[in-house]
């Protein structure tokens, strides 16, 4: 018992005097690393000695052995008390040290993460989240399992603005694939309470699209939710994937899926009464799904989809016409989805109300302000930076010596041409 | 609770800030285990979303606003009363929900300034001004009254002010058209970066 008291004195001692210069806390992790069982094994003790710490200096120490308390079963009691401390730390922490055991700060935050669920209490997690993923991404393009925790508790918590700041990074850089399915999944919900449609539609075509070797429930419940927002922005749904999606997501998918390709299906008919009567029929599923209120706004953007297709054939039209042949039921009422649509920009007329009529204009934008050039100019380096960052890739998949190998056990020998010239050119 | 932020905020009418302000506060506030629901202030923080016409936020900000509150607190649900119109743009309810309210004098400037209950130019009044004039090419006096939010002869007067005609045998009105400039002059550095894309094309 002595033993374990002075081993536990020394090691907060250590800790506290090599918490300075880099080459100290380096020194210190490997301490720590070889001293991992003992604090396992007295993680009281060490808790108790958390208090001579101060976790915005000493940020390794106090992450090895916080993360030794959260490791085993926490009573209820003590919930409250531990998500304290962790949210104290993720704030306070040295960004440097944390870094050296980024698995170990993974893994406190997974713990708050889990906490705050069986709490109740989601919104308790979002700001702290929020920071620890600034502070453990070596870049806003890497990916870390901290991002569909976070996205989840926004979710939860209603907090749909906080969550949709993450979703502007670009990411490129993702280690574990589940993490990747989970955060595109939450991503796209997040979008679709902000009506962020078109980039609800990209996240969930990544799931839908990724590699995948076997099914799985994430890409099932994305494949729904991509229907029903393609539908509700492109006004149409393709039931064909692209070339590059996994075979088994090709051949499974909408299997899965068939109330929600039938409802396209319905859709792609234009006839708002069948829609309607297709959806009464089937609300159970949709319910099930949780996806009713997607599925309500899908029939609500069919009458918008009715009077857009009407722009492309006429040039000017009485509200009553637009009325009847977009099945809606007063010409007062096709005015104000006449007037909605312009409002959001989805379509140019102008509305008299004198003569009853709507014309139809030509979109006004003529590619030559200043603002539109901005908008190009910045498409067109994300483009530049893009292709620089597949060339890369391409280039380090090409030095792969897995990859090679694959690459020559299938072409079996090499032809002559491969050796042709070149050494007698070098024996000269 | 440090509410010295938004206190400020609101006595600079500084009212594009409240919402970012309340919305870091809570989550601050809320990360700290303390419960905040019985004493935040959730008609300002609506309204902070209204004021920005960022209707999601409001939405699901007032979904998370506990019973207990909208039953206690008429206010807040007065608030969403807004919010709600603006919702399902029923344009001549938004006036009607403004008006049928007595707010307290802690809201009442923010109101005003959203409404234009005092003054014409306000935000709302304008922004529907503007929704009109690229919308129509002629409307009734008594539609421009309730998108508006006037009595038919202030709006009549309102519309002429901005050049608008008035056909009195059919009280219809003919909307001018808004001519808006727009900065079309290229800065030199811009060839400098086509310079740029064409050298990345080449290699």
């Amino acid at each position: 018992m002595n033993l374990n008291a002075n081993s536990v004195d020394s090691l907060v001692a250590e800790i506290q005097g090599f918490s300075g210069s880099s080459q100290d806390v380096n020194h210190l992790n490997n301490l720590l690393k070889q001293s991992e069982d003992v604090i396992r094994s007295q993680a009281a003790t060490f808790a108790s000695c958390l208090t001579q710490l101060d976790p915005s200096i000493h940020s390794l120490g106090y992450l090895y052995i916080l993360e030794a308390c959260t490791a085993g079963p926490i009573p209820e009691a003590q919930a409250n008390e531990l998500v304290l401390s962790v949210v104290r730390f993720i704030d306070v922490c040295s960004v440097a040290q944390i870094r050296l055991v980024p698995d170990k700060f993974i893994s406190i935050c997974k713990r708050l993460h889990e906490q705050v669920m069986i709490l109740g209490a989601p919104m308790r997690a979002v700001a702290p989240l929020l920071t620890a993923i600034r502070k453990i991404q070596p870049s806003s393009e890497h990916l870390t399992p901290l991002h569909p925790d976070f996205l989840q508790v926004c979710l939860l918590s209603k907090c749909y603005k906080t969550g949709y700041s993450i979703l502007e990074d670009d990411v490129y850089e993702v280690d574990q694939p589940r993490d990747f399915f989970l955060y595109c999944y939450y991503g796209g919900m997040i979008c679709i309470g902000q009506k962020r449609f078109a980039k609800a539609l990209e996240l969930f075509h990544n799931v839908v699209t990724a590699p995948m070797s076997s099914m799985n429930a994430i890409a099932v419940e994305a494949y729904k939710k991509y229907i029903l927002v393609s539908l509700i922005h492109l006004r149409q749904f393709s039931a064909t994937f692209p070339k590059y999606t996994s075979s088994v997501a090709q051949r499974n998918l909408k299997n899965f899926s068939q109330p929600y390709i039938e409802l396209a299906n319905s859709y792609s008919t234009g006839n708002i009464s069948e829609l309607e009567a297709f959806v009464v029929a089937n609300q159970e599923k949709f319910e099930n799904g949780n996806n009713l209120g997607l599925v309500k706004q899908v029939v609500s953007s069919m009458y918008k989809r009715n009077i857009q297709r009407l722009t492309q054939t006429y040039l000017t039209l009485s509200l009553q016409d637009i009325a009847n042949t977009a099945q809606i039921s007063t010409a007062k009422e096709a005015e104000m989805h006449v007037l909605e649509m312009i409002e959001d920009g989805e379509i140019y007329a102008t509305i008299n109300q004198k003569d009853g009529m709507v014309r139809f204009l030509e979109d006004p934008e003529e590619y030559k302000t200043c603002e539109m050039i901005e908008h190009i100019d910045s498409s067109i380096s994300r483009i530049m930076k893009l292709s620089k960052k597949l060339t890369t890739m391409d280039e380090s998949m090409a030095c792969d010596p897995l990859y090679l190998s694959k690459v020559g056990r299938e072409r079996q020998r090499f032809d002559f041409d491969d050796f042709d010239g070149v050494p007698q050119k070098f024996n000269l | 609770m440090d509410f010295s932020q938004l206190t400020d905020a609101m006595a600079s009418r500084s009212y594009d800030k409240v919402a970012d302000i309340c919305d870091q506060l809570m989550l601050q506030i809320a990360s700290q285990g303390v419960a905040f629901q019985d004493e935040w202030p959730y008609a300002v923080h609506l309204l902070g979303h209204i004021y920005l016409n960022d209707l999601n936020s409001a939405r699901f900000l007032w979904k998370s606003v506990p019973l207990s509150i909208k039953e206690s607190h008429p206010e807040v649900c007065a608030v969403w009363k807004i919010g709600q119109q603006l919702w399902i743009r029923n344009y001549a309810g938004v006036y009607d929900s403004i008006r049928s309210f007595n707010w307290s004098a802690e809201i009442q400037d923010f109101i005003a300034s959203f409404s234009g209950k005092f003054l014409l130019t306000k935000k709302y009044t304008r922004r529907m001004l503007e929704l009109l004039m690229s919308a129509y090419s002629t409307i009734s006096i008594q539609d421009t009254a309730l998108f508006l939010g006037m009595n038919e002869n202030d709006a009549t007067n309102y519309v002429m002010q901005q050049g608008w005609n008035v056909d009195a045998a059919s009280q219809m009105l003919t909307v001018k058209k808004q001519v808006t400039v727009t900065e079309q002059k290229i800065d030199p550095s811009k060839l400098q970066r086509l310079t740029e894309y064409v050298f990345h094309l080449e290699h």
